[in-house]
Parts: C-alpha cells; sequence; structure tokens
C-alpha cells in the first residue's frame, strides 16, 4: 500500500473515530443491557418466594427494549448528522472527483461503505467491551454474595441481535447522512468563494413538508398514546412511538426551525463585530447550523423528557397514594429505585448525544479553518475570532436548549400521562412539571460542553498563520 | 479629480529616503529537510512611500511568498521586515493584527470574501473589525469606491451569487475603503475583462497618486503593471530586475526573456 494510501487512511479513521465510539457506545450498552437482564430474570426464577417472577421476566425486557431503543436510535441520529458533517467538509474533493467524471452513486456508495466498516468496527468492539464488562460484574456480585451462584448464561446469541442491529443502523445512518454527495455538483469544485453554498439553498420544499407531517404525525399519535392512556396504560408505547415520530420531525426541520431561533437569540448578544458576525454565521448557515445542534438538542430533549415524565410519575404516585394508601404502600422504595436505574439508563443515551455534540460541533469549526484564516488575515486578532467562535457556539447551545426543554417538557408530560392517565386513584390529568434544578443543570452542562467542544478546535484552527490557514 | 480634498502626503516627496516596507535579505523555505522547497532566496526590496509597484515573474518564482511575508501574514525562513520603520519580524501576534487592521490592505490570489456576508457587509468588515462605523467621508468614499467598480447593484448579493471577477472587485473595494498606508494586492485584475480590469488599475494608480496610499501589485499582465511606477521582475525566489515605469511591450519583451533563461 502506498504512503499516501495510509495517509489517507488514518484522516478517514481520525475523521470516524466518534462514529465508531457511538457504535461502540451503542453495541455495549445493548449487550451489558441485555445480558444484565438474563442473569437478573436467571436470579429472580431460582428465588421465586414473591411469585413476582413472572412480572417481572416480563417488564425487564420491555424496559430493556424501549432503552435500547432510545440510545440506537440517538446513536443513529447522531452518526447520520457527523456523516453530513464529514461530507460538508469533503465537499470540494468529492465536486473535483465529479469534474474528473466519477459519478455521484459511486461517490455515495464509498462514503456508504466506510459507514459499513465504522458500523462494524464500532460494534463488535462494543458486543465485547459490554460481556467482558458484564461478566466481570456478574462475577463480582457473586462473589460479594449479592447475586446467588447460578450457572448464567453470558454470551447468549440474543447478544448478537444489538450487535447486528447497531451495525445496521450505523450503515443506515451513514447511507442518509451521505444524501448531500448526490447534490455535489461538478462546479463546486471551482468556487472561489470556498464555501459550499449550494448547501444553503437546498433541502427544499419536500423536506420541509416531510418534517412537518413527520411532526403532526408524531403529535398525533402522542395525543392518541394520552387519550388510550386515560384507561390503558399500554397507552404510552403508542405514545412512545408518536415522541419518536415527533421529534424525527424535528430534526429533519431543524434547518427551517433553528435560524429563527438563532435571530431571537442571536439579538441577546450585543452588536460587537464578533457578535454579529457570529449571529450571521449562525443564522446564514442554516444547514450546519442544524447539523451542529441537533446533537446538543436531542440530549437535552432526552433529559428533560425523562425529568419531566418523571416528575409527573411520581406527582401521580403520591396523588394514588394518598387516595388509597393501603395499596400503595411501600411504592416509596420501589419509586426511588426505578427512578434511580432509569436515570442511568437515560444518562447513558445522552452520553451519546453529547460524544455526537462534540464531534460536529468541532468538525464544523475545522471546516471553516480558510474563512478564519481570512478574518485573521484583514486583521481579526486570535482572541477575536475565538470570541465569535464562542459567541457563535454560545447562541447555537442556548437555541438548542430553548428548545429542548419544551420539547422534552411536552414529551415528558404526555409520557406520564400516557403510562399513567389511568392509575386508580389519580386525578386523572397531569400537570407538566419542569424542575428549575433541571432547567440549571442543563444549561450549565451545555455550556461547558459547547465550550470544550468549540474551544479546542478554535485554537487549532488560530494557531496557523493566515497565509497558512488561507491555504489550508 | 480628488487631488484638491485629498491630504497631501508629507512623505510623498522624500520617498526615496522612506520606504513604507522594507525586505532584507529573506529567505523561505517549505517543508521538512528531506522534501524541502525553497520559494525566496535573499530577497531585499524597498518599497517606497505613496508609490504603485509591480511585482511580476513566472508562476511558482515566490511573488505571492513574498507579499504575505512582507504583510506580516506568514513568517519568513531568515531575514527582517520593517514597515513603516519597524521591525515586525519578532512582533507579537497581536500587534501583528493591529497593524494589518489599521494600515494594511489585501487583496488575495482567491478566496477573499467571507461567505456569510453580503458584498457591503464584506466591504465594511475592516471597520467591523476595529468595531467602529464609518464616518460621512468614509461613507461617501465607499460609495464612490463601489460606483467606480461597477458594484452598486450587488451590495445586498452574497458571495457564491457573484462572478469571480465581481468577488474580485468587492475584495479590491475593501482593501481600500479604509485607506490603508500599503495595499498588497495578488492578481487583482486576474479574473477581469481588460476593459474593468482598466477600471480596476486606475483607481489603484489614482490611490497611490492621489492619496499617497503605497500599492504593490502581483500581476502576469504587462499592460496591468504598465500601470505602476515601478516593475519588479522575480524568478525563482530571487530578484532578477527592477525598473522604472515601463511601456507593456518593454515589460513582455522582459518576461519572455526571463522565461526564456528559466
Ligand atoms: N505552503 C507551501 N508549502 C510548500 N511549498 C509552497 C507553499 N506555498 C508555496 N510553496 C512553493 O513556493 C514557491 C513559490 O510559491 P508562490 O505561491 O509564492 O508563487 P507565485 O510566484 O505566487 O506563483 P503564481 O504566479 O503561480 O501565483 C512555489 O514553488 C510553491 O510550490
Ligand atoms: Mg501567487
Amino acid at each position: 500500500m502506498s504512503a499516501g494510501a495510509v495517509t489517507g487512511m488514518r484522516a478517514a479513521l481520525g475523521e470516524h473515530a466518534p462514529s465508531i465510539l457511538v457504535a461502540a457506545l451503542s453495541s455495549a450498552f445493548g449487550v451489558s443491557l441485555l445480558s444484565t437482564v438474563g442473569v437478573l430474570t436467571t436470579a429472580i426464577r431460582a428465588d421465586d418466594v414473591t411469585g413476582a417472577s413472572a412480572t417481572v421476566a416480563f417488564i425487564l425486557p420491555i424496559a430493556a427494549v424501549i432503552f435500547l431503543t432510545i440510545a440506537v436510535y440517538v446513536g443513529a441520529v447522531v452518526t447520520a448528522n457527523s456523516f453530513s458533517t464529514i461530507i460538508a467538509g469533503r465537499t470540494r474533493a468529492i465536486a473535483l472527483r465529479r469534474l474528473l467524471g466519477s459519478d455521484a452513486r459511486t461517490e455515495r456508495r464509498a462514503v456508504t461503505r466506510e459507514g459499513l466498516l465504522v458500523g462494524v468496527a464500532g460494534s463488535l468492539l462494543g458486543a465485547l467491551g459490554g460481556t467482558v464488562l458484564t461478566t466481570l460484574l456478574a462475577a463480582t456480585c457473586v462473589t460479594l454474595g449479592i447475586l446467588p451462584d447460578l450457572p448464567y448464561a453470558l454470551a447468549e446469541p440474543v447478544l448478537l441481535v444489538p450487535t447486528v442491529v447497531v451495525v445496521l443502523t450505523t450503515w443506515l445512518a451513514s447511507w442518509i447522512g451521505s444524501r448531500r454527495v448526490l447534490a455535489v455538483t461538478p462546479m463546486q469544485a471551482l468556487g472561489a468563494s470556498g464555501e459550499a453554498n449550494q448547501e444553503e439553498a437546498a433541502g427544499g420544499l419536500a423536506r420541509s413538508v416531510a418534517a412537518l407531517a413527520l411532526f403532526l404525525g408524531g403529535d398525533a399519535l402522542l395525543a392518541a398514546g394520552v387519550f388510550i392512556g386515560l384507561s390503558d396504560p399500554q397507552g404510552v408505547l403508542v405514545a412512545l412511538v408518536g415522541g419518536v415520530v415527533s421529534f424525527l420531525g424535528v430534526i429533519v426541520g431543524a434547518n427551517r426551525v433553528m435560524p429563527v431561533i438563532l435571530n431571537l437569540v442571536g439579538r441577546l448578544f450585543g452588536r460587537g463585530p464578533t457578535a454579529r458576525l457570529a449571529a450571521a454565521n449562525a443564522v446564514r448557515h442554516p444547514e450546519r447550523t442544524a447539523r451542529s445542534t441537533v446533537g446538543l438538542l436531542i440530549g437535552v430533549t432526552l433529559i428533560t423528557t425523562f425529568v419531566v415524565a418523571t416528575a409527573g410519575f411520581q406527582q401521580m404516585i403520591r396523588a394514588a397514594q394518598a387516595a388509597e394508601p393501603e395499596v400503595y404502600a411501600g411504592v416509596d422504595r420501589m419509586l426511588t429505585t426505578t427512578v434511580a436505574v432509569f436515570s442511568v439508563l437515560m444518562g447513558y443515551s445522552a452520553l451519546i448525544a453529547a460524544v455526537g455534540l462534540v464531534n460536529t460541533l468541532s468538525l464544523s469549526v475545522l471546516q471553516r479553518i480558510r474563512e478564519l484564516g481570512l478574518l485573521r488575515a484583514l486583521g481579526f486578532t486570535r482572541g477575536q475570532v475565538r470570541g465569535m467562535i464562542v459567541a457563535e457556539s454560545a447562541q447555537l447551545t442556548v437555541s438548542a436548549v430553548v428548545l429542548g426543554l419544551a420539547l422534552g417538557t411536552f414529551y415528558g408530560w404526555a409520557g406520564a400521562q400516557s403510562l399513567l392517565g389511568g392509575i386508580a386513584g389519580s386525578p386523572g390529568l397531569v400537570v407538566p412539571t419542569v424542575p428549575l434544578a433541571l432547567c440549571v443543570a442543563v444549561a450549565v452542562a451545555a455550556a461547558l460542553l459547547t465550550l470544550v467542544a468549540s474551544l479546542a478546535p478554535a485554537r487549532r484552527a488560530t494557531r496557523a498563520t493566515p497565509v497558512g490557514a488561507l491555504s489550508a | 479629480m480628488t487631488t484638491a480634498t485629498a491630504p497631501v502626503p508629507a512623505h510623498r516627496h522624500v520617498s526615496a529616503a522612506q520606504p513604507i516596507a522594507e525586505a532584507l535579505n529573506l529567505s523561505k523555505s517549505y517543508g521538512s529537510d528531506s522534501a524541502t522547497v525553497t520559494a525566496l532566496r535573499g530577497v531585499t526590496l524597498r518599497l517606497e512611500a505613496g508609490a504603485f509597484t509591480a511585482i511580476m515573474g513566472p508562476s511558482g518564482s515566490g511573488k505571492s511568498t513574498l507579499m504575505h511575508i512582507m504583510a506580516g501574514l506568514d513568517t519568513a525562513t531568515s531575514g527582517t521586515i520593517a514597515l513603516g520603520g519597524r521591525d515586525i519580524t519578532r512582533l507579537g501576534d497581536t500587534d501583528l493584527t493591529l497593524l494589518r487592521r489599521r494600515r494594511i490592505g489585501f487583496v488575495f490570489q482567491s478566496f477573499n470574501l467571507v461567505p456569510t456576508l453580503d458584498v457591503e457587509q464584506n466591504i465594511l468588515l475592516p471597520f467591523d473589525l476595529d468595531g467602529r462605523r464609518p464616518n460621512a467621508a468614509e461613507r461617501a468614499h465607499l460609495l464612490a469606491l463601489v460606483d467606480s467598480l461597477g458594484l452598486t447593484d450587488r451590495l445586498r448579493h452574497r458571495p457564491h451569487e457573484l462572478s469571480g471577477g465581481q468577488q474580485q472587485r468587492v475584495a479590491i473595494a475593501r482593501a481600500l475603503v479604509t485607506r490603508p498606508d500599503l495595499v498588497f494586492a495578488d492578481e487583482p485584475t486576474g479574473n477581469l475583462d481588460s476593459r474593468t480590469g482598466r477600471d480596476v488599475l486606475t483607481l489603484l494608480a489614482s490611490a497611490s497618486r492621489d492619496r499617497g496610499q503605497s500599492i504593490a501589485m502581483v500581476t502576469h499582465d504587462p499592460i496591468a503593471a504598465s500601470f505602476a511606477d515601478r516593475v519588479v521582475f522575480l524568478a525563482d525566489g530571487r530578484i532578477v530586475d527592477d525598473r522604472g515605469r515601463c511601456t507593456p511591450q518593454e515589460i513582455s519583451h522582459l518576461m519572455l526573456n526571463l522565461e526564456a533563461a528559466a
């Protein structure tokens, strides 16, 4: 293999490392979750004093599947997003190959092949890690006497399911994320203004209509779920699907939604040269903006949904408990444990979203190295360039956090309502509660993440001489 | 003519003694020792204040490199640079940036405009960077520039909606709008037809003659170079000829000789 090919592969590996990590995290999660469920079910079956094993054996897999779905969904969206960011950075190279006669489908297939490799590598790594982890954990628990010493089956064929699912979703995500390749024209190899400007105009009506249809359709399902929930807790499953679909609509339409919010938020940042330029950048490049915010939006929406749903859940259980104390005796401990376990499971998906956020944000900064070099050449100091990037990220963060909190409150309420609307002794309707501490915690965490994710690449981008950056 | 209103620069007539920019024994190499490319080999060049200098030479002779280093955009491997009598070779990054912002204008060979800003915002960028708005006189200057560059009905367009030559003219307007002491232009007429090119050259010449701005322009075009007060020839990283005002024919002849020698 030539030295050039090796360098090329190393560069591609660097670009894809976060996607491999996301795939690995998802499949590790799936494998650990399923084997943990297996271990717990075996343990509970062997110790069936309460006679509850049938119920538990039924509930555990369902909970596992729900959390697994969420993690895989988040992972797929994040990966699709990473791929479209990478494509944006490769536009010129792709355009040049198109100019020289390569056809668009071949180009896209090449990207999708990378996606398959990323999926296989990440998923296998994750599965291995997950299996090792749960084996060690189970062994430790047995040694400590927390679990009875039973022949637990830790490498069951069922574990292949999450592994394969992650490979397939990563592949699919790379296919969706590489959609833009088809829109790259040979002309873009020639553009002197540098950016893939077509990207801004593209993503037209069809996409907006699809986004709106998904959003409204999802909301209709949510409403149905809430309605069913008034008599049957299975309404939550309908609501889950509705929430996923509705949120997908938001993600698909993010290039329309985010600029509107950003426009409002941008005004809060004053009129200095850095702030003005930052605001223009964020609003004028809706695709890039959407890509950079999706990871954060998912994370914030997810956490808010969960916390608001939990708060509603607690509120309803408390109300029910007050009405019929004898039925709900001892429910408190169960409630605390459930919330704790679910928080960890949900936090895992938030972690995947965070990886995506850091990745897309830093990639988009690095892709703008020429533009930053130009500003430096014209008299922006290093500090001002960094200030601009940070102001831009701050605007993106604030907008994504605001939207995420709003969406999460809505989805969380719908979730709690559809699960518990019909519970004995409950008030029937939950009032959505948004814990203030949540808002603060989410805002602070998001701010720190974006700062780290954008400042490090901005540093790298400004370290070069202006000429070095301009010819990059 | 604007001569009556433009401040007559005091240094105009003592220019020979007062270079605005001065490169001493400048060398520049790229790459590591195994694959070194030497772009400049000991270039010494004084740009006189208020003069319009053309820099010519075959492709790859080091013209852009020289211009970038003299403007403090890149660092030399060895040698020193002084701007306005001040040694900038060891100047810190922030000081260099402020110098560029306030005293130097640029037109690059390519990628000149910020893609997210429209034409007017791109032209006003030097004011923005300095955190101020143009005053009435500067506004008038801006409008005159925009008008003479034929950009008046393009102010609201974004760079990707412009032709290559229009983008180049926007960059020229931006380089001149703050009336910097020194303007570096890397092939500013490279994408222009002969008439538009002549308008741009007239503009540059009058900036030098009427406002005492110093202009350094890289060009491959003998006609463009004939607008300059002085023509410097570069070949293989060295200055090989340096003359006063020349006719296009003389310049063509010199260039052909250079290329034949190479
Ligand atoms: N970043 C770089 N890395 C390595 N070599 C470089 C770099 N920049 C320029 N060079 C080399 O330095 C030499 C001079 O380049 P320069 O861009 O100054 O030429 P030029 O005279 O402006 O040419 P042109 O008329 O084609 O624009 C060339 O041989 C070029 O290959
Ligand atoms: Mg050049």
